[in-house]
């Protein structure tokens, strides 16, 4: 895998979880209802993410980003199809200590392959360089949805959203090792 | 590869699935009304933005023998909106305001328009409501299902404000219903809870905007009466007029204080009031309402604010539309396993005082029950409806009740209420039906006698029942 490969790997993933991250609330709001139990939504969702860092940041070294990056492919392409479905309080908590779980995986890969991946000398710019390409995709993302919803259910942007966690599966299954990307060559 | 497949294979397996029991599941969406207490299944929601849309939603009914659930806000708490597997018609999109005829004060709109958006059209021509409910949020056709009344006291309830109106049948025909034409169906389709037909478009008769001078005392519940009488009804200045009853333990259904709005003296400043307000910052209301939820310390504060809160009106300038937008968003509750309901008693004048020493006695050994406001407003004696609820001159008594979700709170409200609604009865007094159906049989054929009367002509006109709700259930059905 190459750098570029990467990045239009990491605006796809971004692209899907920025399109259904701010407008998830819709959802919560039809199943939940009270802002306390949004609080433990969230707070469900962060507190996993908390916990399984040591584990997922162990198991980077031992098996390679690019595993962890096709579980969290698969893994929200999975997840989101079960979105729709939840019409209990505790579905969505379930979901949400999942999508923790999915998010921290996300979180610590992209940080892993990029310090592998960078010069130490010009990691900034290299970093900085990394990061318009994947705000851009998540900036059109967001904007988009905000037009999708308005014809599309809430529902069909978590299907929608799925597809392309599922697109980014196979590109990662393709793809080669992340070992070898050069950050340089952006 | 073959790894490939089978995962391509087995996402769209999941996939499918997954989208055909989401689509399923809006073939039978679930509606519930604003009191929470109940959720209905029911076969589809539909609405319609023009009458050729409504009548075939009708006409359609009667051919596939469907029942349907007229909606506006569904601020009825009684199940007047829900029927199961009935079709809920949701008129709110039905709101276009046709004419205004400023010359006249008169307007006409479809009746999914909610009052708000009446005001903001009126407001600039000089007019207001005649007749508004405390909050603005409703939609008008709903308002005239419940012929429901406001601060006002020189106006009594709404339905002396409709000049006519288009009423959609069970059969599917139109009918225009005014005083004069096909008269029959005025007192039956206001306060007729959607039991009658779909309330179409509506003329309202308006009145003129003015400048209001806003007072407030407090006083004991004792000399409330002669106070209304001799100081405020007695007084053509005085336009509308509130009171509070106080929920706190050591002052117990005995202090109130009043606030009166009166025309200002000064007419000529009405253009620096004319427009209208939004709603303002609600925490500090909803913490102190959320505070009296709690225990005795709360609903002590909560008063005490109350209190305060009304002194500082005393001499504040209003227009007429700005006082009739009153604030709704501190009172949304929002927790999932409580509620909160209403209940609405008319007691005549006259039995206030002893109304309240016997309702005290009810409440007072009643521990579990939360109650957090009590609102007192005037009510002028209309029988025109027939199911009023208005029988004499009458304060009305709006109680804000916390309440669990469950079905053992449920039971426990039932029987405080039941007995509120004995004390009421034996008071010469009536409830108001729009809230959650607490009340038994006997007690709401005690308060509208003419209810058996109502419930016929029901039956003649809509034999079928094509028009169908829980309240109609409860209380009609054995005719």
């Amino acid at each position: 895998m190459n750098i570029k490969q990467f990045v239009l790997y990491q605006g796809a993933v971004g692209m899907a979880a920025s399109m259904i991250f701010p407008f998830y609330i819709l959802l919560l709001r039809d199943v939940g209802s009270s802002f306390s139990q949004f609080g433990w939504a969230y707070g469900l969702f962060a507190l996993t993410s908390a916990l399984s860092f040591p584990f997922i940041g162990k198991f980077a070294d031992r098996i390679g980003d690019k595993q962890l990056l096709l579980v969290y492919s698969w893994g929200m392409a999975v997840l989101l199809i079960l979105f729709p479905l939840a019409y209990e309080i505790w579905h969505v908590y379930c979901l949400q200590i999942a999508m923790g779980l999915f998010g921290a995986i996300q979180k610590n890969s992209e940080k892993t392959v990029l310090a592998r991946a960078v010069s130490k000398e010009r990691a900034g710019r290299e970093i900085g360089n990394y990061h318009i390409w994947t705000s851009v995709a998540a900036a059109i993302a967001v904007i988009g949805t905000g037009y999708l919803v308005d014809f599309l259910t809430i529902g069909s942007i978590f299907y929608l959203a799925s597809l392309v966690f599922a697109w980014s599966g196979f590109f990662i299954m393709k793809a080669g090792s992340t070992e070898s990307i050069k950050a340089g060559n952006l | 590869m073959v790894a490939r497949y089978s995962i391509a294979i087995g996402f769209i397996i999941i996939f499918s699935f997954s989208l055909h029991l989401f689509s399923s599941s809006f073939d039978e969406p679930t509606v519930g009304d604003q009191s929470r207490l109940m959720a209905v299944k029911m076969k589809a929601v539909k609405a319609g933005t023009t009458t050729e849309e409504l009548k075939k939603i009708v006409l359609d009914a009667n051919k596939k023998d469907d029942v349907i659930a007229i909606a506006g806000m569904q601020h009825s708490q009684g199940g007047h909106t829900l029927y199961p597997k009935g079709i809920l018609l949701d008129m709110k999109p039905y709101n276009k305001i046709l004419s205004l005829d400023r010359q006249g004060k008169k307007i006409t709109v479809q009746s999914g328009t909610s009052w708000a958006a009446i005001q903001e059209y009126i407001n600039p021509s000089g007019l207001a409501l005649q007749i508004s409910q405390s909050q603005s949020i409703f939609t008008v056709g709903g308002s005239l299902s419940v012929n429901a009344h406001g601060l006002s006291i020189r106006n009594h309830s709404l339905i002396d404000t409709v000049d006519s109106f288009r009423l959609l049948t069970a059969k599917g025909e139109v009918l225009t219903v005014s005083r004069e034409e096909n008269q029959e169906m005025f007192p039956l389709a206001i306060g007729g809870y959607g039991l009658f037909g779909v309330i179409l478009d509506v003329t309202l008769n308006l009145t003129d905007n003015e400048l209001y001078e806003m007072s407030s005392h407090t006083l004991q519940y004792e000399d409330y009466p002669a106070y209304f009488k001799e100081t405020v009804l007695s007084d053509k200045n005085y336009k509308m007029h509130l009171a509070r009853l106080s929920i706190s333990p050591d002052t117990f259904l005995k202090e109130m204080y009043v606030i009166n709005y009166a025309l200002a003296p000064h007419q000529s400043k009405l253009v620096d009031f004319l427009p209208l307000k939004r709603e303002p910052i609600v925490a500090i209301p909803k913490f102190f309402l959320g505070m009296s939820r709690i225990n005795d310390f709360g609903k002590r504060t909560f008063w005490e604010t109350q209190k305060n809160y009304a002194k500082k009106v005393q001499g504040k300038l209003i227009s007429r539309n700005n006082a009739m937008r009153s604030d709704s968003v501190f009172m949304e509750y929002t927790n999932p396993d409580k509620t909160e309901v209403l209940q609405e008693y008319f007691v005549p004048i006259d039995e206030f005082e002893h109304y309240l020493d016997d309702l005290r006695s009810v409440l007072e050994d009643d521990e579990t029950f939360n109650l957090l406001n009590i609102t007192v407003r005037y009510v002028e004696k209309n029988e025109e409806p027939l199911l009023a609820y208005a029988t004499k001159d009458m304060f009305s008594l709006v109680l804000l009740i916390n309440q669990g979700k469950d079905q053992n709170s449920i039971e426990q409200t039932r029987k405080t209420v039941q007995n509120m609604i004995d004390v009421t009865l034996a008071h010469n007094g009536s409830y108001y039906l729009p809230y959650y159906g607490y009340a038994t049989k006997e007690q709401m054929k005690a308060a509208y006698p003419r209810s058996e009367e109502f419930f016929k002509l029901k039956n003649i006109y809509d034999p079928d029942h094509r028009f169908q709700n829980l309240f109609f259930e409860e209380y009609g059905d054995e005719h």
